[in-house]
């Protein structure tokens, strides 16, 4: 490679580290002061064009594209259960899509059915600021008592079947806990079940309901009780669910 | 599993992607078109034609290459919606000085930003592409359809202007003082 050449790579591609061009180099002075003053500017450059993103970025990137995939969904299913009504068919589809035990309309089926269509909140791995959780619960009318778990990943103010309800999901053992918080409905007593390969436990708290979910039903009772502590208030949430 | 895991992986794909790569994709985008906002808007339509077309990417460390096409062509199609005029060009050159003109974001180095600017796109993308995205020559003439030697000349021009343009604007403030 002669002087000309190696001059050539250089302002095209002053990172370049193949042998011949470093071999050049080496051997001739001249370009070698060359190549100091380009590495130069380019860390000049870099450094320039190193513009900031704007904070949070990564956060609102995911929460346009869980909404998108919400709106979506929900499309996609109003279109199909347009067409079920119009072929008439909508009792079946009902039948084959829904819950399909005998409580169907229960709380605890409407949770366990809830799941499925949000299931990309379950792989959300960071945890959200408490003030979208806070948020959340505002939204339905619900100030919290005390500060929220500092793991949840997921907070969405959705309806339930009839009810009003906050979702949440956290993060616990690698895990997700999935957190419905029912809104003005209080269960007469708690209630635990097996649905679906979901452990529940089910608590009146405070005027509502909150349903815990999880895969391992070990991760319940630790959910609850802090929510029991964010809904509750340390002095009202002195004993478990 | 409880629930669908296909989406559950899935979905932890996306999010690690978007963690990983929405910086940079931002700052690309940034250079690209000259404003903040419209920026932030091009790395959201790219991420979210990117979790669409999620299955099409097989390797983990193709991503970065796959996003920065994605948002390429996101760029031209943004143009090819919106032309901007003359009016429009100087609203954006406005923005992007009072951008500069922030405190924080000034520094010796905002003479460089400016010249970067004012370089024409077909100097100024194949030198985004290196400087930031890390390209070979080769890679951005495969990317852009030209051949490699265009490519070189491209670069080889591109730095010779910014230099220009520091070396003229050091002479001009000189004359001043």
């Amino acid at each position: 490679m002669d002087c000309l050449e190696f001059r050539r790579q250089l302002g095209a591609e002053p990172g370049r580290r193949d042998a011949a061009f470093l071999a050049h180099r080496d051997a001739c002075p001249a370009c070698a002061a060359a190549c100091a003053r380009a590495q130069q500017f380019e860390r000049r450059l870099a450094g320039a064009l190193a513009v900031a993103p704007p904070a949070r970025l990564a956060e609102r990137m995911l929460l346009a594209q869980a909404t998108a995939e919400r709106t979506a969904r929900r499309t996609y299913l109003q279109r199909g259960l347009a067409l079920a009504a119009s072929a008439g068919g909508a009792f079946v589809l009902g039948r084959f899509l829904g819950p399909r035990d005998d409580d169907d309309e229960s709380l605890r089926a409407l949770a366990v059915a809830h799941l499925p269509g949000e299931a990309f909140a379950l792989g959300l791995k960071q945890p959200i600021a408490v003030s979208a959780i806070e948020q959340g619960f505002l939204n339905r009318g619900i100030r919290l008592a005390a500060s929220p778990p500092p793991d949840v990943t997921y907070v969405h103010d959705c309806p339930v079947g009839p009810y009003r309800t906050v979702h949440l999901v956290m993060q616990r053992d690698g895990l997700p806990v999935t957190v419905i918080y029912v809104v003005g409905h209080r269960n007469r007593a708690h209630d635990r079940f097996e649905r679906a390969g979901w452990h529940g436990t089910v608590v009146p708290l405070r005027a509502g309901t909150l349903v815990a979910m999880a895969a391992n039903p070990e991760l319940l009772a630790g959910a609850v009780r802090d929510w029991r502590l964010s809904l509750d208030g340390p002095a009202a949430s002195g004993h478990l669910a | 599993m409880p629930v669908l895991p296909f989406v559950n992986t899935r979905q932890r794909q996306f999010e690690a992607l978007v963690r990983a790569h929405s910086g940079e994709l931002y700052r690309y985008a940034y250079w690209l078109c000259g404003q903040a906002a419209l920026a932030e808007d091009l790395v959201q339509e790219t991420l979210l034609r990117a979790w669409k077309g999620l299955e099409a990417l097989r390797e983990a460390e193709a991503a970065r290459g796959w996003l920065y096409t994605i948002l390429r062509r996101e760029h031209a199609r943004l143009y090819e919606r919106v032309r901007p005029g003359i009016d429009e060009l100087d609203d954006e050159q406005h923005a992007v000085e009072a951008a500069w003109a922030d405190p924080e974001r000034q520094g010796s180095d905002a003479e460089l930003r400016e010249a970067m600017l004012a370089l024409p796109p077909k100097y100024r993308e194949p030198l985004l592409m290196q400087v930031l995205g890390g390209y070979s020559c080769e890679e951005i003439a495969a990317e852009l359809g030209v051949k490699a030697n265009a490519v070189m000349v491209q670069l080889f021009r591109a730095r010779q202007k910014l230099k220009e343009a520091l070396s003229e604007r050091s002479e001009t403030n000189h004359g001043l003082s």
